[in-house]
């Protein structure tokens, strides 16, 4: 009878139990927290110190919660002062002097200094293969230490975007801490954290993707105007903004349908943003026929982009610029450039001038050896929807496609071996220039010399309308040579409760070198909110400053419900009498 | 002598694994290093230049010769260091054991649950053959295990964490909780597993129920069942002491053989609960071709396996007392 036995204490014991976890942890006062979750299910972005964070945008933005940069964006993408309070670039564009802020405190209170800038750089530089991030560092040439605030940073070469790429971009680093690391890949430890910015990192969960910060509350800039932020991982952001176990998340792209359930609920507000992403069919331009250009522009012409548009996205996106950068970056973006709508008669005129027609009328136009005109579309399991919508409509020019999901890896290696006729891929970033430099990234059969050099020269090229000019050039160089035919752009929609926290916005030409999402540090500094509110609910208290409105005091934890105890405490009763019944019944 | 041919046998077997999970990664197209800056796919492209390609390739001893590595790789496994993970730039050894529990947790529960009740439920079924209560039986679990785990999982969220929020959302624990006591711990852990422990239990329990019910069929017809009878013991004595022991021996193999399984394919519960486990976590590894976290966890998995086949056998030999003798 042991078994009974000890059925009947575990049953006993979850009977205790459920009785003890009735007093859950009582709300801590007046704290303000704000829990939010990223755009892609999964929480884990690394360690957010600048060495250990995964290179991806969602990292960046963790780790920049703890560190500041020389100079940052406010929400219209113009660079403001930041660490640095102003900044003089020489006549020659190769040596920039930063006058930085003063009294700026590390979070274990040591004083950041010009030597902290000096030693960034030069760590950085010299641990290039542990910072991933960002990869121009050979730009730099050395940085002088003036006086305690003053630094001068010397480059090889004019570098244009030298105060967003680099100044706006690398993490400051506190030398009294880093000078002794050797592996900062390896340095994972709590002094790793230690930055001069808004937040402390109190508690960062690998397994659970879960990270937790603190105010802080010296923070040079004004002290943040909450209390506590989290980060979360759940698998569905929908329903965990329902349930209030978030107060905010963002959707892009297709998910943004999740997006109308909340629109009529006053409880939540929402904004929308340019995703600065971009969809596109890349082409072999080494390989017969796609290395013509005039067939590129005919597979352009038949497919539909508004379609992919409707049907895919459902609507949350927008064709996208033949270009590549993103049309909301008025700065850059070349308006001008063909669209190749969609056009069955040009196609097929452009095909037929080849000499590629359906002899044996079976619907697919053959080569004039006689082979049928038919190619794979090669596509991760993400895009299967856009392959699949691009054969149909490719077919109505007499082109065959066979659609081929493959996992990521695969279909990297096969674009850099050039071993394919037309993949689907997309990547993020667009807003900023910089990413012209391998238009058919990652694959490597289209480039040329004259792209290159056009390239290089608007990188180093200061002055801002004739920068202006080349980076709509490259444009042009894209469009019309379709090295990628760019299908369409996501649009990305945040929804918050915004009794928690109403500050958020989507920064212009994305945080960083291009990061889309609305975590900008300054949303957490009480910078007011912005004009552009798509929606403005009834409850939320317009304007007046952000950290004045309404300090609700908000439990640290939602008590449990009492259902499951209940649930608990049932079952083991049940099976204790069923127990004693049973053991009764025996005798 | 019977034991240490299978200490060999499994000693082997280990080895044999050690050197599959080391080459098979490597067969895959695509290497760590295309994924380290971003998922080409997805995200801002950061191009890296030549050098430091190269830095990192040296870095993560990824230049040197296959077989050096496969050396390397021995060497640091036989010294207990599983190496250091390239995507989540951390010790596999403790990015496998954060998970690791949490999948034991749910794994254990789960099976002993989901045996526990298709045992009991499919001798129930057996010893009523052909009545009301087997065909019941029969039809409600056939059927709702027929769901797929991602959809009940779904299901059970939006009945369970949405409308009813009886049950915690995702996860394994409150994020960020600050526990009065342990017991407070184990009851929200406990409080997190109820839904992804149901999901596999419904799941996984169609099978041990049918071949549990099977082998009792197979039992019931013996003659020391009549014979149990005729000596007027009860019918729950019988069903217990002669008819279950005897159908549980197929039983203990199909659940070691299970574990296996259960471990990787209880990626679509940890993926609809987000909870942290490693069927997940192996998904992961294996886009990212992240080789020394893909051999840890292979590592891993074979020895969990193994357990469970090493425990299978101890099993197998207590119900089954003519193997003691041999």
């Amino acid at each position: 009878m042991k078994i009974e036995k000890v059925v009947s204490v575990l049953a006993l014991a979850i009977l205790v139990c459920s009785a003890c976890s009735g007093i859950t942890v009582a709300a801590a006062g007046e704290e303000k927290v704000v829990k939010f979750t990223g755009d892609v299910p999964g929480g884990d972005w690394g360690h957010p110190s600048p060495f250990g964070f995964y290179p991806r945008g969602p990292g960046y933005i963790r780790m920049s919660f703890g560190f500041d940069t020389l100079t940052w964006k406010d929400r219209d993408g113009a660079v403001i002062p930041w660490l640095a309070d102003s900044w003089e670039m020489s006549e020659d564009g190769k040596a920039w002097t930063f006058q930085l802020h003063e009294g700026v405190k590390w979070h274990d209170n040591k004083p950041f200094t010009a030597e902290d800038v000096q030693f960034t750089f030069d760590y950085i530089k010299e641990q290039q293969a542990a910072f991933k991030w960002f990869q121009a560092m050979s730009y730099i040439d050395h940085v002088d230490v003036m006086d305690d605030h003053t630094a001068v940073i010397y480059l090889n070469e004019p570098f244009a975007p030298f105060l967003m790429d680099i100044a706006g971009n690398i993490p400051i680093i506190p030398k009294h801490i880093w000078q002794d690391v050797s592996d900062p890949g390896k340095f994972t430890g709590a002094e790793a954290v230690i930055g001069t910015g808004p937040f402390k990192l109190v508690e960062y969960n690998r397994a659970q993707g879960y990270y937790e910060w603190a105010a802080n509350d010296d923070y040079f800039k004004g002290k943040p105007v909450i209390d506590r932020l989290l980060s979360i991982s759940v698998n569905d952001p929908a329903a965990a903004l329902t349930t209030g176990d978030i107060d905010e998340t963002a959707f892009w792209g297709r998910r943004a349908k999740a997006v109308a359930a909340f629109e009529n609920n006053p409880d939540f507000s929402q904004r929308w943003g340019p995703s600065y992403w971009v969809l596109q069919v890349i082409f072999n331009c080494e390989k017969y026929p796609t290395n013509l250009t005039a067939f590129r522009k005919a597979v352009a012409y038949g497919i539909n982009r508004t379609e992919i548009v409707e049907q895919v996205v459902h609507g949350y996106g927008i064709p996208a610029n033949t270009g590549i950068i993103h049309p909301d970056i008025s700065k850059w973006y070349n308006p001008s450039l063909p669209d190749y709508e969609h056009n069955v008669t040009k196609a097929n005129e452009i095909l037929d001038s080849f000499g590629f027609t359906d002899s044996n009328n079976d619907g697919i136009r053959e080569y004039p050896t006689g082979e049928d005109l038919e190619f794979e579309l090669l596509t991760i399991e993400k895009f299967v929807r856009e392959a699949e919508l691009i054969k149909s409509q490719l077919a109505e020019v007499g082109i065959k496609i066979s659609v081929k999901v493959m996992d990521i890896s695969t279909s990297d290696t096969i674009l850099k071996e050039g071993n394919f006729h037309m993949v689907i891929s997309g990547h993020g970033g667009i807003a900023n220039p910089n990413i012209m430099q391998f238009p058919d990234w990652p694959g490597t059969s289209c480039q040329n010399e004259t792209y290159t050099a056009l390239f290089k020269e608007q990188r180093e090229t200061m002055n801002a309308t004739a920068r202006k000019e080349l980076v709509y050039q490259l444009q042009e160089l894209v469009a019309e040579n379709l090295p990628v035919y760019t299908l369409y752009h996501p649009k990305m929609c945040c929804v918050y409760r915004p009794d928690k926290l109403d500050t958020w916005f989507f920064t212009k030409g994305g945080v960083g070198i291009g990061i889309p999402i609305e975590m900008n540090k300054l949303v957490f500094i009480g910078e007011a909110a912005p004009t552009t509110v798509k929606k403005p609910t009834a409850t939320s208290t317009p304007t007046a400053a952000a950290p004045t409105t309404t300090p609700s005091s908000i439990p640290t934890q939602v008590p449990k419900q009492p259902g499951f105890e209940m649930v608990l405490a049932i079952a083991g009763l049940l099976v204790v009498a069923h127990l004693v019944l049973w053991r009764r019944k025996k005798e | 002598m019977h034991q240490i041919t299978k200490i060999t046998g499994y000693i082997a077997i280990i080895l044999i694994v050690l050197s599959f999970n080391f080459f098979l990664p490597r067969l895959m197209p695509g290497d760590p290093l295309s994924f380290l800056t971003g998922d080409p796919s997805m995200d801002m492209p950061i191009v890296l230049d030549e050098e430091t390609r190269a830095k990192l390739l040296v870095y993560y001893g990824l230049d040197k010769p296959l077989l050096q590595q496969f050396a390397d790789y021995m060497h640091n496994i036989l010294h207990g260091d599983l190496g250091w993970s390239i995507y989540f730039n951390a010790p596999v050894s403790e990015i496998l054991i954060g998970r690791l529990k949490w999948t034991l947790l749910l794994l254990g529960t789960a099976t002993a649950l989901y045996m526990t009740f298709g045992i009991l439920l499919g001798a129930i079924s057996a010893w009523n053959r052909g009545k009301k209560r087997d065909v019941g039986l029969l039809v409600s679990l056939l059927s709702i295990g027929s769901f797929p785990p991602f959809f009940l999982g779904m299901l059970l969220i939006i009945l369970f964490c949405v409308n009813l929020q009886l049950f915690p959302l995702f996860g394994a624990k409150t994020p960020f909780m600050r526990y009065s006591s342990p017991l407070d711990e184990a009851t929200d852990i406990l409080y997190h597993l109820v839904l992804p422990v149901t999901t596999l239990v419904i799941c996984y329990i169609g099978d041990v129920y049918l071949l549990m019910r099977n082998s009792m069929l197979n039992v019931i017809g013996e003659d020391y069942i009549v014979t149990a009878r005729a000596k007027g013991l009860s019918e729950w004595y019988i069903l217990r002491k002669h008819a279950m022991k005897n159908a549980l021996l197929p039983i203990t193999t199909m659940i070691a053989l299970r574990v296996g399984f259960m471990i990787s394919g209880m990626i679509f519960v940890e993926t609809v609960f987000a909870y942290p486990g490693v069927g997940r976590l192996l998904f992961d590894a294996v886009t990212y071709r992240d080789y020394p976290l893909l051999q840890g966890a292979f590592l891993v998995i074979t020895l969990v396996i193994i357990a469970a086949n090493f425990v299978a056998d101890i099993i197998y030999v207590r119900l089954d007392p003519r193997l003691q003798h041999n």
